[in-house]
């Protein structure tokens, strides 16, 4: 692999989303979530961290007020309205979640669905298959991890896989995901969390 | 021992999970609606509920495990949100599978021995194969939660079917009310979703190119409705 020889950016804007409940299994999602804190903060990046599962957002109701009628902003008012703001200032977006069934909490996801005022409804071809484009101009590099009380091959694939969809729907600079195992999770993540964050500011 | 799979007098019991946050005006429930009349025309008890309800109270969440613990045969239609299934619809599943396995553990189920999974997934993106994380998604559900996999049907161009029952949607949706009624007569059967259903679910309703050209036509034009033609691509948090 070619090495990059570029100077790390100082102005990088990174976007924590953390699914992981409050309790339970969430206490590997904090350890990562603060593994990329501080990474990030020994870098001198800016960084917007959100813990999902106690913010009070509602689930998306499908009905594209937010691109028929009132195109950008949501018709529901709630704690999501920020994200969207850290969103669009966001370089760098990491995503934490328990592996639920191979794919996200229902905490990310719900915060995920709302943010389709960030896109437009209307539809462009890319990489051969139909999406949609984004309101805003910047893209953006997204780092997700996940995590599992002990392996389970077959939801890691599932996961691999979904956030490999995510990266292609949201036409991301440069995608990267792992699962790590509750337990297991403070001796390797802060390393590999710190590498990534790396490449991902060197993709900008 | 499984009192009620003995009464051979007690019909089979199909419920259906409508996962789309639109419930009852939903194009996933436009689908799986069809299958339940299909299903219920062939003697099965068909039984509806909305995600949404179900996870509105406690009492209701009580009545889902209820039904869900009643059923020879579990149906689940949901729109794909941002590549997979809608969050609420994910907190449902996780209800009933943390249900499932402490039951498992503490006593045996009082329900059917085999209870079968299906599934009716639709994108508003052409390509059905946009589908595939949601429907590995809800597979994984069924081996986590103790279901049989009873297979699935993926549709693209979902937004052609627009809430419409199928009866009003016309000839745009004869493959899909093809592979419906295939699918209901193997599952009424007994069976999983034959393999032929499932190609004909995916097969597009019509040209890629005339289905983005409409759908972007008819973003336009709601747009225009709403008054909203000259703030479309508005950025409000740039």
């Amino acid at each position: 692999m070619e090495k990059r020889n570029e100077p790390e950016r100082n102005d990088m804007n990174i976007l924590i989303l953390n699914g992981g409940s409050l309790n339970g299994r969430g206490a590997s999602c904090r350890k990562i979530a603060e593994a990329a804190v501080n990474e990030s903060r020994a870098r001198g990046w800016n960084v917007t961290a959100y813990d999902l599962d106690g913010m009070a957002i509602k689930p998306c109701r499908g009905c594209f007020a937010c691109w028929l009628k009132h195109p950008g902003t949501c018709a529901i008012k709630d704690d999501e309205e920020p994200i969207l703001r850290s969103i669009v200032a966001s370089d760098v977006q990491i995503w934490i979640s328990p592996v639920t069934f191979g794919g996200y909490s229902p905490a990310l996801k719900k915060a995920l669905d709302r943010s389709i005022p960030n896109i437009l409804p209307f539809f462009t071809k890319r990489h051969g298959e139909v999406h949609h484009p984004h309101r805003y101009h910047n893209r953006r590099s997204y780092l997700v991890f996940g995590t599992l009380p002990s392996p389970n091959p077959e939801a890691e694939r599932i996961f691999h896989n979904l956030v490999r969809r995510n990266a292609l729907n949201l036409d991301s600079v440069m995608t990267e995901s792992r699962v790590f195992y509750d337990g297991g999770v403070e001796t390797v993540v802060a390393g590999q969390v710190g590498e990534l964050l790396k490449a991902a500011a060197e993709g900008r | 021992m499984n009192t009620r799979m003995d009464n051979t007098k007690d019909k089979r019991k199909a419920l259906f999970f409508v996962g789309s946050p639109k419930g009852k005006t939903s194009s996933s429930r436009s689908i799986g609606g069809y299958l339940m009349r299909k299903l219920a025309e062939a003697g099965l008890e068909a039984e509806e509920m909305t995600v949404a309800a179900a996870l509105q109270s406690t009492e209701n969440q009580h009545r889902m495990h209820k039904a869900v613990d009643a059923a020879d045969l579990v149906i689940i239609a949901f729109p794909l949100y941002y590549d997979q299934l809608p969050a609420p619809l994910v907190q449902t599943l996780e209800l009933i599978a943390e249900r499932r396995k402490g039951t498992l553990v503490a006593s045996p189920s009082a329900g059917p021995l085999v209870q079968k999974l299906a599934v009716i997934v639709q994108c508003g993106f052409p390509e059905s194969l946009q589908n595939q994380p949601a429907l590995d998604i809800m597979r994984q559900f069924a081996t986590e939660a103790g279901f049989e996999w009873a297979g699935a049907l993926a549709l693209g161009m979902g937004g052609a079917v627009g809430g419409r029952s199928l009866e009003r949607a016309g000839g745009v949706v004869r493959n899909v009310v093809k592979a419906l009624d295939l699918a209901a007569a193997s599952l009424a059967a007994g069976d999983g979703i034959p393999g032929e259903a499932t190609a004909l679910m995916a097969k597009p309703l019509m040209p890629r190119w005339l289905y983005v050209l409409a759908a972007n036509w008819g973003f336009r034009r709601e747009i225009k409705k709403h008054g909203a033609r000259g703030r479309v691509h508005d950025r409000p948090y740039a």
